[in-house]
């Protein structure tokens, strides 16, 4: 794809007024901070003119350069120097690359915006194309579950998720399973979510256990999140956001996970009561899925280790404990 | 015939010209044909049916026999698989197979009557083991036979060894072309089993359990060695009495001394398949249960649910007969003793122990 020259082009003065307002077909800036780039122009002025294109009832849209734009409004110049092309002179994809190639340039693009320009690509150029060219010029691997993921993201996901994601508030893999969802399944669990103020860690376990009690219980989420017992933890004085959040994991995983949980309050019950020494402690592996238990002994020297192993041979109740589940099994 | 619509089939350039090729498409006259370059970009990901309705022919350049992938952690069967084809038409919502291979279509391999000489020279150059060799790894084996006739190919010469078994593992009952064959020596034909309830909403495309067994039957009559495996295990509301409802009609049809063995396993999945149930099987109920991961990284049911399963199973089995070759698939020692009151300690015992039923069923 031959991209025109812009160097000819020559700059003239354009009223911002008449420059459309909205970043139209071919500028891809999402979630960005302007007032570094306002402080920077009010310095050493504008060092690079943006593009513009004329259509033929004169209206211009911005081709690259909009947040410059975007910066000289808030700095209130009237008039901006301004490269301007036809529309005759130059195809809707041949802007669409300009602004590409310009922003790539400069910055590294956030993921809204590689979605931007993977959603704006596709209708234009064809598939194979953007695979092998394009998305690897965006640091993405080449394929079409991310190509698809993508294109999504741009197209479904609401203004605010996004401004989450650009921020790094929520994790891309969090966009993608809230991407799974239905529209209004999503908006409930994202505002949620939005209120709790979760870690990225506990977003995963958040969906992923809310989506399948959903689905076990047969309830649409919206009703499962508007559950006495889950708004009395958002709505406790008592504790703050981490506590809340923690509250909530919690109730949702012994929901989701029944007999895990009761098998691990049993575990932990036992051995509270076995009355060990104070530098030995017993822990279950992950999940139990390991068969042996493990016990850990702090010492100093020997005569405490030795002392320590005296004292757990005359712990009553040693030889009971084992697999916490036997007897319901 | 095949219960299998086959509507598009496509020819691969290693699969042209070929005998194996040319059969296969006289047995789909008017079914239209594409002939294609090699592998297409197209991924499992992006197609809910996955093509399960495409047959693609191609010549596969890796190796024919494969042990099982089994993993470290877990005990082993020690199985060797017979790679025939990759992909299966009948659509279980928990098969392993939608996010096992990256590529659509039910994958057919056009060269296997080329490469199964191969195959059986390795078998003849150990006559000391036992070669315990499946084709129901990577598809169902008998599903499309009508059309692959892999069973007239593969049949006679297994049969002939002393050192090896063929085990046709299915879900259907197309069973027509073996039973006309004259070969029965070192043949197990084996069915999956699961309760009514899961067979009938979560494998779709299956025969009924009631179908799969009288097709077990007619095969015991005339003369089939048989097997039973009972994988995935799914809890399931009022799972036991499910369950003893597929014992019940195991003991209507089958007499239980004509089995060389039963298998129990409980479901288990990689991480990624979850999204892709989810997806392709939005009513399904195979991930409700309790999942951990596993000390091999695949999502399986918390311990004490898996004993429970087996633990049930082996009590009822062992009551309609003592003698059925119960094993587990991928479990630790200690679910063994606990389930099944001992362990094989390893996959070297288990497979010993597999090996010991073929010597006592065969000879
Ligand atoms: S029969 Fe086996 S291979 Fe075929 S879809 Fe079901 S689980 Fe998968």
């Amino acid at each position: 794809m031959g991209i025109p020259k812009i160097t000819p082009i020559k700059s003239q003065l354009v009223n911002p007024n008449k420059i459309e307002d909205f970043p139209g077909p071919y500028c891809m800036s999402f979630g960005f901070d302007i007032r570094p780039l306002a402080q920077s122009i009010d310095r050493v002025g504008l060092v690079n003119c943006p593009l513009l294109i004329e259509n033929k009832n004169a209206e211009l849209t911005v081709i690259v350069g909009y947040r410059r734009i975007h910066a000289l409004k808030t700095l209130g110049w009237d008039r901006i120097p301004c490269g301007v092309l036809s529309e005759f002179e130059v195809s809707p994809l041949e802007c669409l690359l300009l602004n590409l190639y310009d922003n790539l340039a400069t910055r590294k693009l956030n993921e809204v915006e590689k979605g931007m320009v993977l959603n704006r690509l596709h209708s234009q150029v064809p598939r194979k194309e953007i695979l092998e060219v394009y998305m690897p010029l965006l640091e993405l691997p080449s394929n079409e579950p991310t190509l698809l993921f993508f294109i999504k993201l741009e197209q479904e996901l609401d203004t605010e998720i996004k401004e989450y994601l650009v921020q790094k508030k929520i994790s891309l893999q969090t966009a993608k399973m809230l991407l799974k969802m239905e529209s209004d399944e999503r908006s409930h669990v994202f505002n949620f979510m939005s209120s709790i103020k979760f870690n990225i860690n506990q977003q995963k376990q958040f969906i992923d256990n809310i989506i399948d009690l959903a689905v076990i219980e047969n309830k649409p989420t919206h009703e499962l999140l508007n559950e006495p017992s889950l708004k009395a933890i958002l709505v406790n004085k008592h504790s703050n956001n981490p506590q809340k959040a923690q509250a909530i994991l919690k109730l949702l995983r012994g929901r989701r996970f029944p007999s895990l949980v009761k098998a691990e309050k049993a575990f932990k019950k036992k051995v509270s009561s076995l009355d060990l020494p104070k530098s030995a402690s017993i822990h279950a592996p992950p999940y139990f899925e390991e068969p042996h238990y493990r016990l850990e002994v702090l010492f100093r020297e020997g005569k405490e280790l030795k002392e320590t192993i005296n004292r757990l041979t005359l712990t009553e109740d040693l030889d009971d404990l084992g697999d916490p589940w036997e007897k319901d099994v | 015939m095949s219960n299998f619509t086959i509507k598009k089939v496509l020819v691969e350039e290693g699969a042209r010209k070929r005998a194996f090729t040319d059969e296969v498409l006289s047995k789909l006259p008017g079914i239209p044909v594409q002939h294609v370059k090699g592998i297409t970009s197209a991924t499992v990901s992006d197609e809910l049916d996955m093509g399960k309705d495409t047959l693609h022919l191609l010549s596969y350049k890796g190796e024919f026999l494969k042990p099982c992938p089994g993993t470290r952690e877990y005990i082993c069967c020690g199985y060797q698989i017979l790679n025939v084809a990759t992909n299966c038409p009948i659509n279980c919502s928990y098969c392993i197979l939608q996010s096992y291979f990256n590529q659509p279509n039910l994958r057919v391999f056009a060269n296997l009557d080329e490469k199964i000489d191969q195959v059986l020279k390795e078998i003849d150059s150990k006559p000391e083991c036992i070669f315990r060799v499946g084709t129901g790894e990577f598809t169902d084996s008998l599903a499309i036979d009508s059309i692959t006739c892999w069973s007239d190919l593969l049949i006679p010469r297994f049969s002939e060894r002393k050192n090896a078994v063929l085990e046709l593992k299915t879900k259907t009952t197309q069973i027509d072309r073996l039973v006309a064959g004259k070969y029965r020596d070192r043949i197990i034909v084996s069915w999956s089993l699961n309760s009514p309830y899961i067979s009938a909403h979560e494998e779709h495309k299956a025969a009924s359990l009631k179908k799969r067994l009288e097709a077990a039957r007619q095969c015991q009559s005339e003369g089939f060695v048989l097997g039973f495996h009972f994988d995935p295990l799914i809890p399931h509301p009022h799972w036991k009495d499910e369950y003893l409802r597929t014992i019940e009609l195991m003991d209507k049809y089958i007499d239980p001394k004509g089995i060389i063995w039963i298998s129990l396993g409980s479901l288990r999945f990689m991480p990624g398949l979850k999204p892709i149930i989810r997806r392709r099987h939005p009513g399904s109920c195979v991930l409700d249960g309790e999942f951990i991961t596993g000390l091999d990284g695949k999502m399986r049911y918390f311990k004490p649910i898996r004993i429970a399963l087996y633990r049930f199973m082996r009590e009822n089995l062992e009551k309609w007969h003592q003698n059925l070759g119960l094993y587990l698939c991928m479990e630790s020692d200690d679910v063994w003793q606990k389930s099944l009151g001992w362990s094989p300690k390893n996959t070297i015992g288990l497979s010993s122990y597999l090996d010991r039923r073929v010597v006592e069923i065969f000879g």
